[in-house]
């Protein structure tokens, strides 16, 4: 049997695997007869290994439907499958449990055939039924999935429709452009253990991790063995797994993973250099750099992979809720004025954040998509480079003066001052408002650094506007533009600048608000490219965020782990769980 | 009996008071547990807005704490919004672990501290006491933190033993002799900083307490009649000292708790530690106060015990009970 793509988005459907189906003899390594297993094309490894890492905290739930928390959905991730998946390297949609699909003309109806004869993690058999069951979860008001949100298309839910046990049909209120990546993480529960508690209304208690693990199945390449309370969690290799490698072997090729929980990053690298874990998902840049001296003596390499999806901004506060005689509305004024904007951005020196902040390993951005997202990213946004000068120019040009000591002046003569509020938990955002504070200093500005808890920078910017400017970062999920929407319609949850806007308030946010509706109706990926690109365009030229820095992934990993390849997509480093394997020597020592 | 029952209704009183003002400032503090999903672009206001109503948060506050009140007779000690489960487990399954550290340090610091200190005020100004000084000072001087970082530096450098956690995931050998073996390592650094902590306050307490016993006309005269001096010191002298020595020991317990809470989070400890720093930061109201009310049992239990044992050992308070 050979590939099954479709047509839709081409470009976005190579994938790194194929589809077989291999008879063979029934056993723990070997697939069974009649399934239709995926083969990797990635190198093959050696089975065996116990493989150690860590989570900054533990997770609270083993339960997909309503887990929010990363920890939780990093453990859940391995213990479950989805239908169609984002290969994390690549950033492209590939098979998984669904082995193709078909899209209709008019976009609205996704056709997708499920693999035959897999089996959930405790043996029982996969059908169209468990995949319905998981949807209606999923998309049950009284739940509350955080997943719900993104399987409401155009503010209807999607509507599935089983045609046989192998087929299932997928309807949208509307066309979604890339809908395909949609059913990436939502994980496919067994119908036969929860459909009693999500009957009585109790599927948001189930699978708590107190449960035993013989309660709980999934698809993923692993299975619950062990949870010790606050100390670790032991996933199990799943034997019914649904892939394998190129000589026919069931993946994954480890015996066990364990995630031991720590407090925080330094905890994380500590127990690295110690030894006690294998593999590191995230280091700071101080990290990378002290663990990069010891890795030829400790038998670990830490690995810069490029260009992530965080991007950094500066945030004036553009609210427009605010009352008219507040101190921070007078300074709205200021704000409200593109060129002060401009002038803003103008004088921040983004390279030396880089250098400083980051030690060069990150990227200076003018727009808030990173180079991680290589097709989206619009390349002939203008990278001005810093100039005093010409910030001084725009500020004139928009009113402003100086005093006789420098200080800058509005209109009315009163100095140009306001405070940057940023998260005292990110070291990195509070250097970044620091450097900010130093480079408007030269344009006559003064700004104070105030950094509090994250908890009460969230109160201040989502509930009561309270701030004048502020540091903060966002980090996509996906390089495509729809896990975004929520940032830039002007309806949206996350239009940090202006938050609650019944309608957009400038003439620009009209237009961004019209690019964006009409780029997730869009089914061509090069037009809906066009249309982001404008967008990007409209806040490089509006800076309703300055756009400042990205990091880069900086990861680590013991020398003797193969096929560790880490991504600029979360998780970074164990996407591809089932391909990691440990030399011979290691797998046989730990056995 | 009448003193058991005043001190039994104090102890009531006061943690009635420590979950109210608890439960208050978590209220007043800006933020909550639900603001960083609005941070999540892929989540609606709605579900936010839906997440918040399902757990009483759109209730006020006083209605809430009822509500909390009554979970708490229930022993449940209210909801976790993080592990959308009930408090009182998540907390007394970490407890143990935290009971575990300080069951072990307290002990080991007391048997540390006491001949020392005993010593020092027998040998006032001789070089017993002057090196028990110095000690003291030094250790007094030094953060907790400090002392937990140069540990897990000397156990990177060196490997002597494990650099945070309770246990080997990954064991070498099996069976009971292995894992307590294990169990044993993992409780070196964190028990010792501990210990190193809370012995500067010890060994001045325990050395002037002695002081003022060794001064008294019967122990002066236990030694006219020549009484050997070791035998005076801690047959006679130690147990007129023991009053103020067992109060300090249920004050000691109490801020040996809040010192392991801090070397939990340093030393990767799982004990209530990281769990309640999560939780506050969080806002995980109900864990934060669950795990505030569990500190004051602990410090409750242990004054009460103290004060038993004073009970016991003196005769004057007794009098009082009985007038």
């Amino acid at each position: 049997m050979g590939c099954h793509f479709t047509k839709g988005l081409p470009a976005l459907l190579l994938s790194s695997v194929v589809v077989c189906l291999i008879p063979s003899s029934v056993s723990a390594q070997s697939p069974l007869s009649k399934e239709e297993l995926l083969i990797s094309n990635d190198p093959v490894g050696h089975p065996g290994g116990h493989l150690v890492v860590s989570l900054r905290s533990e997770p609270k739930t083993l339960n997909p439907v309503t887990s929010i928390d990363i920890s939780s959905r990093e453990v859940i991730a391995q213990m479950t499958g989805d239908l169609i998946h984002i290969n994390r390297f690549s950033e492209n949609t590939e098979p998984a449990l669904a082995k193709s699909w078909k899209v209709s003309r008019d976009g609205l109806e996704y056709t997708l055939k499920l693999r035959r004869g897999l089996r959930f993690s405790d043996g029982s058999p996969l059908d169209a039924d468990d995949v319905l069951f998981s949807f209606h979860a999923y998309l049950d008001e009284k739940v509350n999935s955080p997943q719900r949100d993104l399987l409401l298309i155009g503010g209807k839910p999607i509507t599935i429709q089983r045609m046989d046990a192998d087929t299932l049909v997928f309807r949208l209120a509307q066309p979604y452009a890339a809908a395909e990546r949609l059913f990436d993480s939502v994980a496919i529960l067994p119908r036969r253990l929860l459909e009693q508690a999500y009957n009585d209304g109790k599927l948001s208690q189930t699978w708590g991790l107190d449960t035993s693990p013989q309660q709980i199945a999934g698809l993923g390449p692993f299975r619950l063995k062990e949870y010790v309370v606050g100390q670790y969690l032991t996933l199990e290799r799943n034997p019914y797994y649904w892939k394998a490698d190129r000589e026919g072997r069931r993946l994954p090729y480890l015996d066990q993973i364990t995630f031991i929980f720590v407090p925080n990053a330094d905890a994380e690298v500590i127990r690295f250099q110690a030894g006690d874990t294998d593999m590191v998902n995230r280091l700071s840049a101080e990290d990378y750099a002290a663990l990069e001296k010891e890795q030829t003596a400790h038998s670990f390499h830490v690995y810069d992979a490029g260009p992530s999806l965080e991007y950094n901004f500066l945030l004036l506060n553009l609210n427009s809720s605010l009352p008219a005689q507040s101190e921070i509305a007078k300074k709205q004024k200021w704000f409200r004025d593109v060129k002060f904007r401009q002038a803003i951005s103008l004088a921040i020196d983004r390279d030396s954040m880089i250098r400083l902040i980051y030690r060069g390993r990150g990227t200076p951005l003018w727009t808030p998509v990173t180079p991680a997202s290589s097709f989206w990213i619009d390349n002939a946004i203008p990278h001005p480079p810093r100039s005093i000068d010409q910030a001084r120019k725009l500020l004139q040009q928009a009113g402003f003066s100086w005093s006789r000591n420098g200080e800058l002046t509005d209109d009315t003569g009163s100095p140009v001052k306001f405070s940057i509020l940023t998260s005292a938990s990110n070291s990195q955002r509070v250097q970044m408002a620091t450097i900010i504070q130093q480079d408007l200093k030269e344009l006559g500005v003064s700004a104070q650094v105030v950094s509090l808890e994250f908890r009460s920078v969230a109160d201040r910017i989502f509930r009561s506007h309270d701030y004048e400017a502020a540091v903060l970062g966002l980090a996509g999920g996906d390089t495509d533009p729809n896990s975004q929407m929520n940032v830039w319609l002007s309806t949206g949850n996350d239009h940090l600048w202006d938050i609650g806007e019944a309608h957009p308030a400038t003439s620009w946010e009209a237009e961004i608000d019209r690019l964006m509706e009409k780029q997730l109706t869009t089914l061509k990926p090069q037009a809906r490219k066009i249309l982001f690109d404008r967008v990007q365009e409209i806040i490089a030229e509006n800076l309703p965020i300055i756009s400042l820095v990205s990091p880069n992934v900086l990861v680590g990993a013991k020398d003797q782990l193969g096929n560790f390849r880490p991504a600029a997509l979360d998780p970074h480093t164990l996407w591809n769980s089932q391909e990691l394997f440990f030399s011979v020597t290691v797998a046989a020592r730990q056995r | 009996m009448k003193f058991l029952v005043r001190r039994f209704l104090h102890s009531v009183f006061l943690l009635m008071g420590v979950s109210l003002l608890s439960f208050s400032l978590l209220q007043l503090t800006p933020g909550s547990f639900f603001d960083e999903m609005q941070l999540n672009p892929q989540i609606s206001r709605a579900t936010v807005s839906r997440l918040r109503a399902e757990y009483g948060m759109d209730r006020p506050m006083l209605q809430r704490y009822v509500c909390w009140l009554e979970s708490a007779a229930r022993g449940d000690w209210g909801l976790s919004f993080a592990y959308n489960a009930p408090v009182a487990p998540l907390i007394w399954a970490r407890a143990r672990n935290t009971l575990l550290l300080t069951g072990l340090a307290l002990p080991l610091a007391w048997i540390i501290a006491l001949p020392i200190g005993v010593l020092s005020a027998g040998e006032r100004y001789r070089w017993i006491d002057r090196g028990g000084n110095l000690v003291a000072s030094v250790l007094l001087v030094t953060p907790e933190l400090l002392l937990a970082l140069g540990l897990l530096w000397l156990a990177l450098r060196t490997r002597w033993f494990p650099a945070g956690g309770m246990a080997s995931v990954v064991p070498i050998k099996h069976g009971a002799a292995a894992h307590i073996k294990d169990l044993v390592q993992h409780l070196f650094a964190p028990v010792t900083v501990l210990v190193l902590g809370s012995l500067p306050v010890l060994l001045r307490h325990i050395r002037s307490a002695m002081v003022d016993a060794l001064q008294t006309p019967y122990i002066k005269a236990a030694r006219s009649h020549g009484i050997p001096y070791l035998r005076i010191l801690f047959r006679h002298a130690l147990l007129a000292a023991s009053s103020p020595l067992l109060s300090l020991a249920g004050l000691s317990l109490a801020s040996l708790l809040s010192v392991s809470l801090l070397v939990e989070v340093i030393m990767n400890w799982p004990g209530l530690g990281p769990l309640l720093l999560e939780a506050i930061l969080a806002r995980d109201v109900y864990v934060v106060v669950g795990a505030v009310m569990l500190s004051g049992l602990f410090l409750v239990c242990a004054t009460a015990v103290s004060d038993v044992l004073l009970f016991i050992a003196d005769p004057r308070i007794r009098t009082e009970d009985l007038a």
